[in-house]
Formats: C-alpha cells, structure tokens, sequence
C-alpha cells in the first residue's frame, strides 16, 4: 500500500464506541479516525478507559455499542486471531511476552499467521534489534524490561501489520529505556505502519504523535494535531504540568 | 524375573499411553478431563468391534479407533468444556461436566454392547510367541510397546517441533497472550481434546488386544493408575507420564510375582506416596512452570 496521502485516506474508524464491565461502563460513546499511514495516540490518567479502547479495537472484548471500522469493513465483532490475520496487531499491555519460551520461538509466534514467510521478517527484527539475535536462544522471560518490550514490537511486526496498536510500551521504563522504545515507534511508522498509541507519558505520545484523543473518566475530552493538544492550556494543566 | 521385567513394560507402556494423552490436557488447558477413561474402555470397544464383528484387518482398525477418538474429544470439547470458557468456576464446573461426559458415553458403549465382556477373536493378531534369553514375548506385546513408544514420541515431537505444538505452549503459558498474536485459542483447545482423546482411545485398542477382551470396568481400573502416573511424573509433563508409566508397569509387576497380586496398588500408590514425600513436584514436573 502506498501513502502519498495519509490524511485522506482513513484505515481505522471507531464510531460512537460503548463499552461495560458489568455493570460499569468503562467506555462512553467515544469516536475517532486513524489515518493511514499516521500515529494517533489516546492518552488520559490511569482508569480513563484507553486499554478497554484499545482491546476493544483489536477484538478482545465486545463493545455493548458502537463500530469500528478497519479498511472500511465492519469489523466490530471480529475475534482477535481473525484481525491479527487482516494485519491488525496488538502489543498488550505488560507486553506479554511468553516467558518460558525462547526468544526465537516467541517471533516464530508472531508469525504464527504467515508460516513461510515469516522467516525473512524475523531476520529483519533480528537486523533491527540486533540485541535480540544476540540473545534468541535464552527465554524470553530472561529479558530486562525494555528489551520484552522490544521483542513484543518486533513479535507484532513479524506478521507484517497495517496497524500496530500499543498500549503503553514505555510502561515501567528507565527514561533511557523509554528513549529508545519512542526510537522504535518512530521506525514502525517509518517502514508505514499506522500506529494507535495508548500512553500515560502524555508528553512523549503527543511528541511522536500526529493527532492525540484525550479520554476522561471513559468519554473523549479533548482532541485535534498533536502539536496543538501539546499547547493547549486544558491540557497541559491537567496532563502535562510544567516541564 | 527377567519375565516380569518384560510384562511390566508392556503394561507400563498402555499406562503411559492413556497417562500421556490425560497429562496433555492438563498441562495445556489446565483441564481435569475425567472423561478420558470412559474414552479409554470406548476405544477398546469400537476395537473389539471393528476387528471381531466387523471383521476389518488390524492395521485398519487402528487409524479408525484413532480416528474415533479424536471425534469424540472434539465433541468432549464442544460440550462438556467450551461452555463454559471465561465462567469464574470453569475448572470445576468442567471437571463435573467431564464425569456426565464419560458416563454417557459409558452408558452409550453398554447400550450398543450390553454389559458381557467382549472378546476379541483370536485369529484376530497373529498368536506368535517369541522366546529370547528366557523370555517370552508375544508379537501383541511387542506391537503395543512398539505402538504406544512411537505414539508417544510422536506428540512429544507435535509439540516440541511445529506450529501447533508452539502455538500449544503459547497457549498453556498465557491464553490471553496467544490470543494477542493471531493464535485462534478455542481451535488449540479442540485440537488438544482431540489428540489427547486420539491416544486414549487407542490405549484402550492396545489393551484389549493383551489381554483379549474388554470389560465396561477397564476404564476405571486404569483411571487410578494413570492418575498415579500423572502425579509421579509431574503433572502436565509429557516425558514424567511416559518415565512414570513404565515405572509403575514394572513396579506392578515385580509386586504380583515377588509378594502377591493384592499388593499390587499397595506397592504402586506407596510408590506414589513416597516419592510425593521427596519431589512434591513429582520426577519432572516444575511446581510454579507449566512443563509441557
């Protein structure tokens, strides 16, 4: 796919999105549009509802109301293997790398979709993240943090997604850590993948993003470019502080 | 003595067999599939059938029990444990569903044979016996041990080696995580019912041909060893039910010929008991890890 045009042409589209827990609505009648090609983040305090967003998107847990739409098909009550498979991939929170398994083996998974094919693009990860070659035959539980996190980015770019969605990969990072995960993001985009970024770093997510969603208590609060959302005084006293 | 070595191994082996293919289930899914044996006594049944009534050549009932099998776990699957995928209780709700699974089946399998033994016929496999070093050997024995070790190497391999092995221990690790990279779980599930219940089926085939019949009861007679060897083994671990399996094959059978056939589960579950006392975790198995 081409992307001469990112803003024109949208890749993934939620529309008036419910979602409950129970009793609990963690998720009130939230709407946005992922342009192709581009990096959209949702941020917000801890308990506004991004993750249920997010695994709503990729299929884990059925919305009450509301529809998302991916390369303009309704995929709203898809399961997550069938979205993995149509190139849309989540890096989970916590990451969720298969401790006892080895590092090669957990890529291996992530091209659990493709087989063949997967071979050369764990070999490009291996070239991208040369520290996880080093070490592909120790468990993966065996990792520092920052590199789990590593390898649960490669393991979703290994089945070769349009849409990579992730939940807060800077989680429990040393700020130099944090760094280089925001250094991978922007090589994901820049191999063309369109990237949904959930982050409580609502500092670092704005800066790496091109449009940000602000969500309150489980509704959408503030949105529009990045740039401008870093500027605009309701957010920076509530989200940002003072650097 | 060298004799009862011999005899041990090829019960140890069908202990194995029908341990290895419980042993699976439980250390993927964490299920406790208390339908196994009533697959393991159906298994020798369709077996007596295929082979006596409907007069088919062994080799041929072989894949068909297998085959069997393999249906009735997808259909084990399918009702007794799916529904209840997600509910807080599932493991024990699943345990109960598992017993009303097998007593159906159980009641299916007298319904259709009634309650008398079935003999399998004795030109069915060729009667030879074969002597070396003093020990005799029957060409049933040695086909079960043959079987059951190439059976059971076969799903080590299965799951060491391929794509569904892998996506089996992503699964036993974390369900949700295997979901997250494309993993259609509830397909893993069934695939794991099927070969598991593939195995005990055909455990069943193995012993009704050593000892020429089955009986409505021969599932339950093996239930308690083969929890035996699952516990002695460790649960969840493939190599711990096969090593236990043989273990208390041989164990048995040095017990019936040196003190008495009614020491037999005496001398087997103080085995158990004893090595419980020492490895709690059992002789392969990791307490916290799930080995598969």
């Amino acid at each position: 796919m081409s992307d001469t045009a990112p803003e024109s042409d949208t890749i993934v589209s939620v529309q008036g999105l419910h979602v409950s827990y129970g009793r609990v609505q963690a998720v009130r009648d939230i709407s946005f549009d992922v342009p192709a090609g581009a990096v959209v983040t949702l941020v917000g305090a801890n308990g506004a509802g991004k993750t249920t967003v997010l695994n709503a998107v990729a299929g884990l847990v059925k919305p009450r109301a509301g529809t998302v739409l991916y390369r303009g098909r309704d995929v709203t009550r898809w399961p997550a293997h069938k979205l993995v498979a149509a190139g849309m991939v989540l890096v989970p929170e916590g990451r969720q790398i298969l401790g006892t398994l080895t590092v090669a083996e957990n890529l291996q998974l992530g091209g659990w979709r493709r087989r063949k094919a997967s071979a050369a693009a764990i070999d490009e990860m291996y070239e991208r993240f040369p520290v996880l070659a080093e070490r592909r035959n120790l468990r993966a539980g065996s990792l520092s943090g920052g590199e789990q996190q590593m390898l649960a980015i490669a393991r979703a770019m290994v089945a070769r997604p349009q849409v990579i969605l992730m939940d807060e990969p800077s989680m429990g990072l040393a700020p130099k850590m944090v760094d280089e995960i925001f250094g991978v993001i922007e090589t994901v985009r820049s191999s063309g993948v369109t990237v949904v970024l959930v982050e409580q770093n609502a500092r670092r997510a704005l800066r790496a993003a091109d449009t940000g969603y602000v969500l309150e208590t489980g509704t959408l609060a503030h949105s529009g470019p990045a740039a401008r959302l870093l500027k605009d005084p309701r957010v920076v006293q509530a989200y940002l502080g003072v650097e | 003595m060298l004799q009862q070595l011999a005899n041990g191994l090829f019960a140890g082996s069908i202990y194995a067999l029908f341990a290895i293919g419980f042993t699976l289930v439980f250390g993927i899914l964490r299920h406790l599939n208390l339908a196994h044996a009533a697959i393991f006594t159906t298994g020798g049944f369709l077996s007596v059938d295929l082979i006596s009534r409907q007069g088919l050549p062994i080799w041929l009932a072989f894949p068909l029990v297998m085959l069997a099998g393999g249906l009735i776990g997808l259909l084990l699957e399918r009702i007794a444990f799916r529904p209840l995928a997600g509910r807080p209780d599932e493991h024990f709700a699943g345990l109960i569903s598992s017993v009303a699974f097998g007593g159906m089946l159980i009641a299916l399998v007298q319904a259709r044979y009634g309650t008398e033994q079935q003999s399998i016929s004795s030109e069915a496999f060729p009667n030879e016996v074969y002597t070396v070093a003093g020990v005799s050997i029957s060409l049933a024995q040695l086909t079960t041990l043959g079987l059951a070790l190439v059976l059971m190497l076969g799903l080590a391999w299965v799951v060491a080696a391929t794509p569904l092995g892998r996506a089996m221990r992503a699964v036993a690790e974390n369900a949700r995580a295997a979901r997250v990279l494309g993993i259609n779980v509830e397909r893993v599930t069934a695939s794991t019912y099927a070969l598991s219940s593939a195995l005990g089926a055909m455990a069943g085939m193995l012993m009704v041909l050593n000892v020429g019949q089955g009986d409505l009861g021969m599932g339950l007679a093996i239930e308690l060893t083969g929890f035996a060897v699952i516990i002695l083994g460790g649960m969840g671990s493939l190599w711990g039910a096969m090593a236990a399996g043989l273990i208390l094959g041989l164990a048995e059978a040095l017990t019936i010929h040196h003190i008495g056939s009614s020491w037999k589960d005496v001398v087997a579950f103080g085995l158990l008991f004893a090595i419980l006392l020492v490895r709690p975790q059992g002789l392969f198995g990791t307490i916290k890890a799930r080995e598969v």
